[in-house]
């Protein structure tokens, strides 16, 4: 028996195998082109029973069995049905159980082994089924519902996703835990199945789904939201048409002007540079080296009219020397002519020069400093003076000899 | 260095919207009270207070009392307002319809503006819409194709502050709270002026002639 049925499986996935471009097309335009697959293919899918014809004009479509196994593997959004009965489903656990119940008692231990077989089936199915019917409800939501574009057609998508989770939560109140644990009495494997596992299922669904519900109930509120503002916008163009000298009354003049049009204007202007802040002269640097343009003040050419050029003569320019230089420097040729050296003060007083003493010495001094090292070489400078009383290593100077080498 | 309050402090007194989506940082820091309760006095120093709009999640400084100048600046401000609503209504209708999700534009709604172009170049009826938006006063485009009208409107709703632009580099807007306080406004001469204009789409809806 099972070797036929073993061979018969494999038949069948074969055959979906062998005609996966077919199937898929089925899968996603709904329907079979006949024209394009030939006779003898359908009609051995029609067979196998991955393929029917819901009336004798309609088209081929695949059963909602190979439909429900696409869907669920490969996890489509478009998948929007959802198992909500588990009513049914309770009841044949609960005849299960009698019937494994009955078998033990009897000590027909192979067919209580069969009777758990399927009882173990039937409870993980169920519980496949309520995680899967969550999991739609979450991608739905994930999406917002992206696979239809208007607002208005994503309110009734979400409306029926709230009805979905109502009938759920309503379904889930089947689950009577007392009567199951009561069923299962005191054996281990049954209380395992039916209260421990169910029980976890159970909880989480339930939990999931109130939160789906939250997220359904928040999504249908923007919906409404964003389907208010669309009519707000058309509205207020119509209005317009309507009456296209329509404005607003200047609610600034209130005598409270509502908080949306009380809006304070602009008062920070942007701050000038500080030159004189030292910490900032690398900054200003930077910006200043960093500038591309750099807008110089131009001089406004006039209209270059032929200029005539005078080239006569130009006046000479004569340097008039300070008085006190000239009369340095006719002490320095006093001193050359002489051959003899001779003490500025000397010198002061023969010519009855009228500068101050102390000027006089200074300016001498410099006028030694300010030759030239070649020229400086030909004079000896020597000063007369006193140290300080007090304080060594101060010098006045009281007069100096200015002498040749 | 600036501190972050000081950061917000010049942003409200540059007359700035403050959202999440223009200044995360400085939204978050309006978000908590005491820090906000801190900027006031230094607001009311300058006469202006911390105001708030849609629904909280918009900040930005609003005059304390209203004396003769402020009471000028508002009605100014106002004018421009009211003669800047049909531009701004017409445009945020035909991003909507054109970016095929039907979808209005609020918060946060990022605008591809490559696809925008590439519906509106298709659809000769968008164009024509997109042309007199155009060359509102607010908007003040002069060009004659399609692509500088597009470029135009949008750099002036970025200047404005109803768009930002996150990436110099990518043609991707994001609408800013700015937006949500145009349809506050909206609403608001909806409800003052007995308008009923939610109704007034409906009705038009329901006798078919859509605009």
């Amino acid at each position: 028996m099972s070797q036929v049925l073993i061979q018969a499986g494999t038949k069948l996935l074969n055959a979906l195998g062998r005609h996966s471009d077919l199937i898929m097309q089925a899968y996603i335009n709904g329907s079979v082109k006949e024209r394009d697959h030939s006779p003898k293919v359908l009609e051995q899918l029609v067979q196998l029973g991955v393929l029917w014809r819901p009336e004798a004009q309609s088209e081929l479509r695949l059963k909602s069995a190979v439909r429900t196994l696409l869907e669920g593997s490969l996890q489509d959004e478009r998948n929007r049905t959802i198992n909500a009965n588990i009513g049914a489903s309770l009841a044949s656990l609960k005849t299960l159980t009698e019937h494994y119940k009955e078998a033990l008692h009897y000590n027909k231990y192979n067919e209580a082994a069969a009777h758990m077989g399927d009882l173990t089936e039937h409870v993980y199915q169920l519980s496949e089924s309520l995680s899967n019917s969550v999991r739609v409800m979450f991608g739905r939501i994930n999406n917002e519902f992206g696979y239809v574009s208007s607002v208005d057609a994503k309110i009734r998508e979400n409306e029926l996703a709230q009805g979905q989770v109502t009938d759920l939560l309503a379904q889930l109140e089947c689950f009577r835990f007392d009567e199951l644990s009561e069923l299962a009495g005191s054996n281990r494997e049954l209380r395992h199945l039916l209260v421990v596992s169910l029980q976890q299922r159970f909880a989480r669904a339930a939990q999931e789904l109130s939160v789906v519900q939250a997220r359904l109930l928040d999504l249908l509120g923007r919906f409404r939201e964003f389907q208010g503002r669309t009519r707000l916008l058309k509205g207020f163009l119509l209005h317009m048409e309507q009456q296209p000298d329509f404005a607003p009354g200047n609610y600034a003049n209130l005598t409270n002007v509502p908080v949306l049009f009380n809006q304070s204007d602009a008062i920070i202007a942007n701050a000038a540079p500080d030159v004189n802040n030292v910490e900032h002269e690398a900054d200003y640097q930077n910006i200043v080296a960093s500038l591309t343009h750099v807008h110089k003040r131009q001089t406004k050419h006039e209209d270059t009219k032929p200029v005539d050029i005078d080239v006569t003569e130009q006046s000479t320019l004569s340097l008039e020397k300070d008085p006190l230089q000239q009369a340095v420097e006719a002490y320095f040729c006093e001193v050359i002519d002489s051959g003899q050296p001779k003490t500025a003060l000397d010198y002061f007083e023969e010519q009855a020069l009228d500068f101050d003493p102390e000027v006089w010495i200074y300016q001498v001094i410099g006028g030694y400093q300010a030759l030239n090292d070649e020229d400086k070489q030909f004079f000896a400078l020597e000063s007369h003076g006193n140290n300080d009383k007090v304080y060594t290593g101060n010098f006045y100077i009281n007069d100096i000899t200015l002498g040749l080498r | 260095m600036m501190t972050e309050q000081g950061r917000v402090l010049s942003a409200l007194l540059q007359g700035a919207f403050i959202c999440q989506v223009t200044d995360e940082e400085a939204w978050r820091f309006l978000k908590s009270r005491d820090n906000a309760a801190q900027l006031e006095p230094h607001l009311a120093l300058l006469n202006r207070t911390l105001s708030t709009t849609a629904e909280g999640d918009v900040f930005f400084a609003s005059f304390l009392t209203i004396g003769e100048n402020e009471r000028k600046v508002l009605t100014q401000q106002f004018q421009d307002t009211a003669s800047n609503l049909v531009p701004l209504v017409e445009w945020l209708l035909l991003v909507q319809q054109a970016n095929e999700s039907d979808m209005p534009i609020t918060m946060g709604s990022a605008i591809r503006l490559n696809e925008l172009q590439t519906t509106i170049e298709d659809t000769p009826a968008y164009a024509e819409q997109l042309e007199k938006i155009s060359r509102y006063r607010m908007f003040g485009s002069t060009s004659v194709n399609l692509d500088g009208q597009l470029k135009q409107v949008f750099k002036r709703l970025t200047e404005m502050g109803y768009l930002i632009k996150p990436n110099p580099d990518k043609q991707i807007y994001l609408g800013t709270g700015k937006i949500e306080h145009l349809y506050e406004m909206l609403r608001f001469i909806d409800e003052t002026e007995a308008l009923s204009l939610s109704e007034q789409a409906e009705a038009a809806i329901s006798q078919g002639s859509l605009i």
